[in-house]
């Protein structure tokens, strides 16, 4: 626990200036829970310097970007300092023949989409909180979208990274260039760590040009199993679809821009975003049309589809990027999950969900296995009790899905340690922890196992 | 080596799955690369269990112990340097499960890496990463190097592939990293096992992620007068927003070579070639690979040309994927380096590479994958001549730097293991190399598992006495070996 007396002399120790003010610092609250202090680094070195002064101190320091991810469950206990990372932003260098860029991570993810499609190209991930969420949180948190089914995971796109540790020092690993396996790939350790292991203060990405022209094709379905089904088929159909979602009624209710609901009795939208030269876009289509007939036949249920043209399935994404466990639900009442699976369960994940009870939402990434649940979590509402939402974690994992807790109210998010899967290498991961963190530094007790 | 690991290792995986005869050894003193050091024992053990026992016996004896594969690599991954004990996968090559529905398979680590895509050929799936040495190396050995291959451009490297690998610790333990979900929750373990080279833990059980066959494939050959004009066209390429499945170049050297070798059609007289692979929907496939090959127009192609059936493709991949074999019959031997670039450097860098062949007078031919800017100049020398093999490795140091100066890597895919180490700092500052340190020790504290390899030791980048004794190593590491086996 850090006294402030010592904060004052922290900037003759770092020559950073940190905030004190208790009304600044709660704008940089974390979970309900003031820092009394926040730094904002302007670069890896600096954040080194930072880090190593409070971490001698014995203090507890949470990185921050944008704040979106701030109601993960559980909310600290009390924090001593924010590490600021939103002005470790801007472009450090872009080369579109290269298809790579190096940015601080503290940039805005949608800053920098607009600067690569100004060349035509983009960094290809649909997060959700797109449009205030950093590139380092957004890393931090493995926000990944449903284009991950054509473009790859964050994992796959990020080549280099410069992190601040807390013992002072800076590293740089990977590379610059669009393919390296010069050393261990340390970056992939900092894309999902939650800022436990250190400060992600740069990055260099791999981008890739804009598809020619896009399109959507909107199935909705009677019956959840042909759904699922047609979206597995289709992944495995030499058809290539950008990213597909599936949607109960509730969460496609959501998506305005596709007409905002279901009709004649159907309670599932699947969502195929389409991309490539205009003729690929027709065949892509086609096939897919013929898919979603044939799983719909089989099942003896009804089936309706729908072509989206290009403005307009790019509209719709922004609304349904933040299906994702994102900003389209408030954290003040509402609790999110993420369950992941193999893709041919996704079905059986959103009955059980669904079976939570009559607040509940799905979104699902079906050709990837993954579906965001959502729950109603007012204090009154008695399903979304902690015990209600263990028992589904528990019910999940017995089927060896595993379960995320994203968000939620404070009241119930201080119930939610995250699960801890039955095969992850839990000892393993503490001695990471250990290694990079030795001090327990970094946001103490609320990864995974209490890491 | 003590007899009593000697006989640890028998009862471990059964006395005839041992071996420990000099004639024997020799053969498992190679792969690839350039270094040469036999081991004491070559184990062959069935299972995780069975590896696991091994590594306990090592860790507890304090016996250095590596894992082999097919022996394919080329940066020394796989040698014995200090001697101790080499655990081959052979014996661990069952395809152990294909999930159609889910697009994966489980496969155990000595799998060859074209029988997983020619098992699944029939659900028309495959495993994308198509290293040229894809008929002989085995999916561990892929894990372990992180490989790519010729259709990476488009689709990624074995990392972006590979789901889970079930692991045997240094410690002896077996777990999994990963899982064959998309995801899973924790630190990204599986992410750094892949490409850690055998120095993190020796993997027993892969689970890989499966990709539809695309429908059609076009093959395209561009020919043009000058490497410039070719590197040119790659540039452009990508920057009209096309991503080729593969796009692969040659300078006259190496078709030359190849032509000599296998007779793939390649013109002899070209200064580059370039291949180009479009795959995906017939409705788009034309169209993007006529793009292509305006752009090769457009920039002095001499030639463009649409392999007009199967026949044809396969003879001119056959030519590319020959390339390394045919260099094998023009030279005595012949040194591949694996630097890395951002593809907009590439004349530059080629000059560069010409420029330090002549210095060294040494004939370098290129031949590589020119849509990710990872060059493969083979430079030819003769094994027997010492001072021809002390100018090939400084050569290839040389044109290490040469990458690392445009801001690029030492290694797109072959890895760093004995023959690129000292040249890691060439690269990488000293806190960079502590924290990869660092990670080291999380998995394989004791340092046994495939000692030393990707490290700097004390020697320099390019210089030749690349191998270490036993003297060499750190403190507590195998000591005095016990008595002679
Ligand atoms: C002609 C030729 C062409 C090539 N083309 C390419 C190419 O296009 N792209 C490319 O990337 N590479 C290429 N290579 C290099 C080589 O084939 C790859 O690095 C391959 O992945 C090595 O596989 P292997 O089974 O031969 O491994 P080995 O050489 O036996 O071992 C390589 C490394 O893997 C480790 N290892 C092996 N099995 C395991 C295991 N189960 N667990 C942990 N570690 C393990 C070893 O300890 C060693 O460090 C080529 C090589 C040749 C000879």
């Amino acid at each position: 626990m850090l006294n402030l007396p010592f904060a004052a002399d922290l900037r003759k120790h770092t020559g950073s200036r940190p905030r004190v003010r208790p009304d600044e610092c709660a704008r940089y609250s974390v979970g309900g829970c003031t820092p009394k202090l926040v730094f904002s680094p302007h670069n890896a070195r600096e954040a080194a310097r930072i880090v190593s002064a409070l971490r001698q101190e014995g203090a507890a320091v949470i990185i921050r970007g944008a704040g979106t991810a701030q109601w993960r469950p559980p909310p600290p206990v009390s924090i001593d300092a924010v590490l600021d990372m939103t002005r470790c932003d801007g472009i450090v260098e872009y080369a579109p023949a290269d298809l790579t860029v190096t940015v601080g991570a503290g940039t805005k993810f949608s800053d920098l989409q607009s600067a690569l499609r100004a060349q035509g190209q983009f960094f290809p991930c649909d997060p959700s909180h797109a449009a205030e969420g950093t590139i380092g949180g957004i890393l931090s948190g493995r926000r990944d979208g449903a284009l991950r089914q054509r473009f790859g995971a964050l994992r796959d796109n990020v080549l280099g990274m410069h992190v601040s540790l807390s013992d002072g020092s800076t590293a740089f690993s990977g590379a610059r260039v669009v393919k390296s396996v010069a050393g261990y790939d340390i970056p992939k350790l900092f894309v999902g760590a939650r800022g436990t292991l250190g400060a992600i203060a740069d990055v260099t990405l791999k981008v890739a040009p804009l598809p020619q022209a896009e399109a959507g094709l909107v199935a909705t379905f009677e019956r959840l199993e042909p759904a699922c089904q047609a979206a597995l088929d289709v992944a495995s159909s030499p058809l290539f679809p950008s990213a597909t979602t599936l949607h109960d009624a509730r969460s496609a209710h959501r998506v305005r821009s596709l007409g905002g609901g279901l009709h004649d009795g159907h309670a599932w939208m699947l969502v195929l975003r389409l991309g490539g030269t205009r003729g690929a876009i027709a065949r892509q289509a086609d096939g897919i049309t013929r898919i979603c007939k044939a799983a719909s036949a089989a099942a003896a249920s009804g089936v309706r589809i729908e072509m989206v043209a290009q403005a307009q399935v790019q509209h719709a994404w922004a609304d349904i990027a933040e299906l994702a466990c994102g900003a389209a639900y408030s954290p003040a009442t509402v609790a999110g999950m993420k369950v992941i699976s193999q893709p041919s369960h996704v079905a059986a994940v959103m009955a059980r969900a669904l079976s939570l009870g009559p607040d509940t939402e799905c979104t699902a990434h079906p050709a990837v296995g993954l579906t965001f649940v959502h729950v109603r979590a007012d204090a009154h509402v008695s399903t979304a009790a902690p015990s209600g939402l263990r028992a589904f974690a528990n019910a999940c994992e017995a089927h060896g899905w595993s379960v995320e807790f994203l968000f939620a109210p404070p009241q119930i998010g201080e119930h939610l340690l995250p699960a801890l899967p039955l095969r992850a290498p839990i000892a393993l991961m503490r001695k990471l922890k250990a290694a990079f963190d030795p001090s327990g530094t970094f946001d103490p007790g609320r990864f995974l196992g209490g890491i | 080596m003590q007899e009593a690991l000697i006989q640890r290792l028998r009862s471990a995986v059964g006395h005839e799955h041992v071996t420990a005869r000099p004639d024997d050894l020799r053969n498992y003193a190679y792969d690839g690369s350039i270094d040469r050091a036999a081991p004491e024992a070559v184990v062959f053990p069935a299972d995780a269990a069975q590896v696991a026992a091994v590594v306990r016996a090592c860790e507890e004896l304090r016996c250095p112990y590596v894992a082999r594969g097919a022996g394919t690599g080329l940066s020394g991954g796989a040698i014995a340097e200090f001697g101790g004990v080499l655990i081959s996968t052979a014996r661990m090559r069952r395809i152990l499960d294909i999930d159609a529905a889910n697009r994966t398979a489980l496969v155990e680590p000595g799998v060859v890496n074209a029988h997983i895509s020619a098992a699944v050929a029939t659900l028309g799936l495959r495993f994308v990463p198509d290293p040229s040495s894809q008929s002989a190396c085995t999916i561990g050995g892929n894990v372990a190097e992180n490989a790519g291959g010729l259709h990476c451009l488009a689709y990624g490297v074995t990392s972006n592939h590979v789901l889970g690998c079930e692991i045997v610790t240094p410690q002896g333990e077996i777990v999994w990293l990963g899982g064959r979900e998309n995801e899973t929750a924790g630190y990204d373990l599986l992410g750094v096992f892949i490409g850690s080279e055998g120095t993190l833990g020796i993997a027993t059980k892969i689970a890989v992620k499966l990709t539809p066959q695309p429908e059609t494939t076009r093959t395209l050959l561009a020919v043009f007068d000058s490497v410039d004009d070719a590197s040119k066209a790659v540039s452009d390429i990508i920057a009209a927003g096309i991503i080729p499945a593969a796009l692969e170049m040659m300078d006259r050297l190496s078709t030359q070579a190849i032509e000599a070798y296998v007779h793939a059609g390649f013109p002899t007289d070209a200064g580059a070639i370039l291949i180009a692979d479009v795959d995906g929907l017939q409705e788009s496939v034309g169209e993007t690979a006529a793009a292509i090959g305006d752009v090769c127009r457009r920039d002095g192609a001499r030639e463009v040309r649409l392999a007009k059936d199967e026949a044809e493709r396969e003879r001119i991949w056959r030519g590319r994927k020959s390339a390394f074999g045919a260099m094998g019959r023009f030279s005595p031997s012949y040194y591949v380096q694996d630097g890395v670039i951002p593809r907009t450097k590439l004349p530059e860098v080629l000059a560069e590479v010409e420029a330090i062949g002549r210095r060294y007078g040494l004939l370098i031919a290129n031949v590589f994958h020119a849509g990710d800017g990872n060059i493969h100049p083979l430079i030819a020398f003769d094994e027997k001549v010492p001072a021809q093999v002390d100018a090939a490795i400084a050569a290839g140091a040389d044109i290490l730097r040469a990458c690392v100066a445009r801001g690029g890597s030492i290694s797109g895919e072959h890895g760093i293991g004995i023959e690129k180490r000292d040249c890691m700092n060439v690269q990488y500052a000293p806190s960079d190399l502590a924290l990869m340190a660092k990670l080291k020790a999380v998995f394989n504290p004791g340092g046994l598992c495939n000692p030393a390899k990707m490290f700097p030791t004390s020697r320099r980048c390019g210089e030749s006495a690349r191998t270490l004794q036993r003297a060499d190593l750190p403190e507590g590491i195998a000591p005095a070996a016990g008595p002679a086996f």
